[in-house]
């Protein structure tokens, strides 16, 4: 950084990324409170506790193999060439954006005055790592242990997730450029796919004991404490929009970028390195917010629980073309998204006995599904990547956006990534009988033992008279 | 350990080095110390929560009996 403008602009990045990271922890303070008030007194700290430990979890593991799948795995490998080398194979050779880079004991994962970007761009999917593991977490509460929890929070935040960003959440991604897949703010690279990997979860899990009665008929097991799923779900609304923020580049110079020879456009772009603005995303999301709260609380009857949580519903399904969308559209798509997520949700309660404890399917993978696939509808025709648009399935250049391309990519974020191996690791967990707790456990409560000293502690201490 | 001993003499050679964190050229044993303990975390903390777990499930408390351990301090 010899020059004033460039450092300027360098440092201006790496403040940025600085401050979407602090923004997205309290995506994770959200989803701690908002579990522990959905959550039974007697699973309180449990549930708190799980949650918060797949913190260093993934954030260890983001650092030994998770960031480096994201730089190698964009070509599949195997499905389309990298534009960078032209080779289908893992990017591992010393191309710019290479995993080469990236490996743990590279000295470019550390305090490394060449490269102020990449510490915390690397901080910034790791957080979106974390969001993801998260979302799994809510649904699961209660009678999981925490071992197989943080063996499947590490398997989604720090590889699943990973390959699916690599794949359709990278400039360089083979979906944009056999399917014209776009995801901007995450439909599918988050939430589809967190939601799937839950419901492959709770396939084998099975539901909390006294969910269903003898009859089949699902019961409702409330939030014990409404104030904190509410404080937590404001915190997550704010959160996300830190999340927004992280999925941009705020200042790049398209032109040369583009090989548009003395064209000099400066912009703020999607991870795509599309053109967007952040006005323009803020007033989608405040819209796509207001839009599920407005269905929400008519499909609930006016139930707070799920009004909140169609807010982020609502976001979640106009996330995808949250770039391009003109508000009073994301408005649209955000309600229908809610309606589709709320019935869904019930639908398979009540046909599968699945019993998801915060609606965490719904609301992250339903939505998110039906995200993808209204935006290949809306978004038909604009083009994926800035780089170059070609024809569907040719594979040496970018498909446009269009709906079967975007009904692919939600099969393979939901199901092909989220369902599938979120039901093979719960099987071999529970194979294993590591994946869920004892049932008389369960009956007495995650926090007896705790909750028994507690008690102990109260009455000496009342007894107490020096 | 020190990589910067001479900040003056550091930022004005005429390649500056990017790395500058004590130790340089140890990150293998590093990222290998690492695993270990990630490893280690997980083995002790899966044997104690299983210990707690066959603990607790012997004593089979009732669904409610948390109830009369409900703190009021």
């Amino acid at each position: 950084m010899t020059d004033q403008l460039g450092a300027l602009t360098t440092i201006f990045t790496e403040f940025y990324y600085w401050i979407t990271v602090v923004l997205m922890f309290l995506i994770h303070v959200g989803f701690c409170m908002y579990e522990v008030g959905a959550s039974r007194y007697k699973h309180h700290q449990h549930t708190l506790m799980k949650n918060t430990m797949l913190i260093p979890l993934v954030t260890v593991t983001w650092f030994l193999f998770g960031w480096w799948i994201y730089w190698a795995f964009p070509t599949g490998p195997g499905l389309a060439p990298s534009i960078m080398n032209e080779s289908a194979a893992l990017i591992t050779d010393e191309s710019l954006f290479s995993a080469k880079w990236y490996v743990p004991n590279s000295d470019l994962m550390a305090v490394n005055l060449g490269d102020h970007i990449s510490g915390v761009f690397w901080a910034a999917f790791l957080l979106f790592a974390w969001t993801a593991a998260s979302i799994v977490s809510g649904a699961v509460i209660e009678r999981i242990t925490t071992f197989a929890f943080g063996i499947l929070a590490i398997a989604i935040g720090s590889v699943f997730w990973s390959i699916d960003a690599a794949w359709g959440w990278h400039f360089d991604g083979w979906m944009l450029k056999l399917l014209g897949y776009h995801d901007a703010y995450a439909s599918g690279v988050i939430h589809a796919i967190a939601g799937g990997f839950a419901l492959g979860i709770l396939i084998v899990l099975g539901p909390r004991i006294g969910k269903f009665s003898s009859s089949g008929e699902p019961r409702n097991i409330g939030p014990r404490n409404p104030w904190l799923v509410t404080i937590g779900l404001f915190l997550i609304y704010t959160g996300f929009w830190g999340f927004y923020a992280a999925c941009n580049i705020p200042i790049f110079n398209l032109g040369p970028e583009y090989g548009m020879e003395g064209v000099t456009y400066w912009t703020a772009t999607n991870i795509y390195v599309t053109p967007t603005t952040l006005g323009g995303i803020t007033m989608n999301f405040l819209m796509s917010l207001s839009g599920g709260l407005l269905a929400g609380y008519v499909i609930s009857g006016k139930d707070p629980f799920w009004t909140y949580s169609s807010g982020l519903a609502g976001i979640i399904c106009a996330s995808a073309g949250n770039d391009l969308y003109h508000p009073i559209q994301a408005l649209i798509i955000a309600m229908i998204g809610v309606v589709v997520a709320y019935k869904l949700h019930y639908w398979v309660e009540r046909t599968f006995k699945i019993d998801d404890a915060v609606g965490a399917v719904a609301v992250h993978g339903y939505a998110g599904v039906a995200g993808l696939i209204i935006c290949g509808f809306v978004l038909n025709g604009y083009p994926s990547s800035g780089y170059g648009v070609g024809s569907m399935w040719v594979g040496t250049d970018y498909a446009p956006i269009n709906p079967l391309g975007m009904f692919i990519g939600a099969v393979i974020m939901f199901g092909v990534l989220g369902l599938i191996p979120g039901y093979i690791i719960a099987k071999i967990l529970h194979a294993m009988g590591k994946l869920r707790i004892p049932r008389d456990v369960e009956l007495a409560g995650l926090d007896y033992n705790m909750m028994e000293t507690a008690k102990k502690d109260e009455r000496a201490v009342a007894s107490s008279n020096r | 350990m020190a990589t910067v001993t001479n900040w003056i003499n550091h930022l004005s050679a005429a390649e500056v080095k990017g790395a500058i964190y004590p130790g340089v050229g140890t990150e293998t044993y590093l990222v290998i110390a690492l695993i270990v303990i990630w490893i280690g975390w997980h083995f002790i903390t899966s044997v104690s929560e299983d210990k707690d777990m066959a603990q607790l499930a012997r004593k089979k408390h009732g669904g409610n009996d948390h109830k009369s351990n409900i703190t009021d301090w």
